[in-house]
């Protein structure tokens, strides 16, 4: 479904990734993973066109997205639930998740979409008319989880979903993400906690210092000595 | 005790028009970030479009909205696009800058166009008059207040309620997670920008009648938004449209129980004075 070939991407022309390539299969849950600026959400900005790419391609359904803009990307189907949560915190539950399903894709469905968001999050059914900045960390988790559903993802990327949840709360949105998953969306989780990841992931990458240190299975890169190295530096 | 009553009535409908003024620097802000310092000269930009068509086709203000609110909106959009829009995002004074140099560019043009000695530009009902008990309403008043609220009531429906207005005030929020949830936010801020432009189109036409006008009357009027603008607390729309109303009625009482001179000055002592026990504007909540 997704394919990134030798992509070198960065900021202010200094390139953060060099020559990654990584491809996602239909319905796969794809782990990357890698300690602090080891590339993953520069990664994750590529693939959703807020950061541009200097060079390689990026394969989406067979097509290159790699020029695209971001809005097109969304109507494509790819989409982002970005680190920190990021909702908007001066409107509703309800305009948080309407919000969602803005782009021209989602837009028709948006009515079913809602009903699916407020079975998997029925907490958010109770919170609708509550401005999304009073939430706890948790529920706002649900909301940009629920916002990115709204987007009528194809591709659901998840950059660290788990920062900053007590560990019920971790424990609930890897549920959910595993529900998602038996449903049969794509999905790339990026995440610092690799045990949890290894856990859920049908393969992983581990990036470090910007290029594709080890993939794989998840067994398989759970096991590899790099993978360790890759966190500690060594 | 009349005159009193009088001056509030003239400054409680003038100012709902500074609150319209207000409300299109409160759009532009809460989407770029950015104080325009032409707003003023924009407004007087409108009016002189008002009177050129009144000139050559004997067109009433209020009909001339019909070709002045699309011609506004469009250079609006042409000078975020071209000339803020590079440098947003940069440094403060940049765009401060930017925008004073647009308002000496504006007042100069205006000048070597029209000339410089006040004009006024009549309208249909600019001579009516309402008497109601002991106040006079002009009809030119009170057709901009009923205006004005309207305007600000639709313009608050529109940001609420409607997927453009949640895709602006998203971006007003979360920029970034409005892209990422497919929100075009170059074309949402140049959008606003035309927007705030064009609501001014609306207010030059409603403040025109009877208003003798002058190339050089932008800055005053910048100011007296800002004044609004600030007193309202920036991006609040109740708060907006009653800072208008104070600094209308501010200014109408200062022109009646003052000398000239210090009649101008009492909306900026009030305002002052509201800064030094309401730091945050006139509604603002926590």
């Amino acid at each position: 479904m997704l394919e990134v070939r030798d992509v070198t991407a960065g900021y202010d022309g200094v390139p953060v990734l060099r020559n990654v390539s990584l491809t996602v299969g239909k319905g796969e849950l794809v782990g990357l993973l890698g300690a602090n600026n080891a590339g993953k959400s520069t990664l994750i900005n590529v693939l959703s066109g807020i950061v541009p790419v200097m060079s390689g391609a990026i394969l989406f359904e067979g097509q290159d997205i790699a020029a695209m803009s971001a809005p097109r990307r969304v109507d494509a189907g790819v989409v982002q639930v970005p680190e920190g949560r990021l909702v908007f915190p001066q409107m509703t539950v309800r305009e948080n998740l309407l919000l969602g399903g803005v782009n021209s894709t989602a837009r028709p469905n948006r009515s079913r979409a809602l009903e699916h968001v407020l079975s998997l999050f029925p907490r958010l059914g109770e919170r609708m008319e509550q401005k999304a900045g009073t939430l706890s960390g948790g529920e706002q988790q649900m909301v940009a989880l629920g916002r990115g559903l709204m987007a009528g993802a194809r591709l659901l990327m998840l950059d660290e979903p788990s920062l900053g949840l007590s560990p019920l709360f971790v424990q609930f949105i890897f549920g959910i993400i595993d529900k998602l998953h038996a449903e049969g969306l794509t999905i790339l989780l990026v995440e610092q906690n690799l045990a949890l990841t290894l856990k859920h992931a049908d393969r992983c990458y581990v990036l470090e210092r910007g290029v594709v240190a080890v993939e794989g299975r998840a067994e398989v890169v759970r096991d590899d000595p790099r993978t360790r190295a890759a966190y500690l530096g060594m | 005790m009349e005159e009193l009553l009088q001056a509030i009535v003239q400054g409680f409908f003038v100012g709902s028009t500074y609150g319209l003024l207000a409300l299109g620097m409160g759009l532009v802000y809460g989407v770029s970030g950015i104080v325009n310092f032409s707003h003023g000269d924009f407004v007087t930009l409108g009016m002189y479009l008002c009177l050129a068509l009144f000139s050559a086709f004997a067109l009433d203000p209020y009909v001339s909205i019909i070709v002045v609110l699309p011609v506004m909106t469009l250079l609006g959009a042409i000078v975020y696009q071209y000339l803020i829009r590079p440098i947003a995002g940069r440094h403060l004074l940049m765009i401060i800058q930017l925008t004073l140099g647009l308002s000496l560019l504006l007042q100069n043009a205006l000048m070597m166009t029209f000339g410089g000695q006040p004009t006024r530009t009549p309208s249909m009902i600019e001579s009516k008059l309402f008497i109601v008990g002991d106040v006079v309403i002009r009809g030119s008043h009170l057709v901009a207040c009923i205006s004005s609220f309207a305007l600000a009531f639709l313009l608050y429906f529109v940001l609420q309620s409607t997927d453009v207005g949640r895709s602006i005030r998203a971006v007003q929020q979360e920029p970034r997670a409005a892209a990422l949830m497919g929100v075009d936010v170059g074309r949402v801020q140049v959008m606003t920008f035309a927007i705030g432009i064009g609501i001014l189109a609306i207010a030059a036409a409603l403040l025109l009648p009877g208003l003798p006008i002058q190339p050089n009357q932008g800055l005053r009027l910048t100011v007296i938004t800002l004044l609004v603008f600030v007193l309202g607390g920036m991006t609040n729309f109740v708060g907006i449209m009653l800072g208008g109303v104070v600094i209308g009625v501010a200014e109408a009482v200062g022109t009646i129980y003052m000398t000239e001179v210090l009649g101008q000055l009492l909306p900026y002592l009030i305002f002052i004075a509201i800064m030094l026990f309401r730091p945050q504007g006139l509604v603002w909540r926590s």
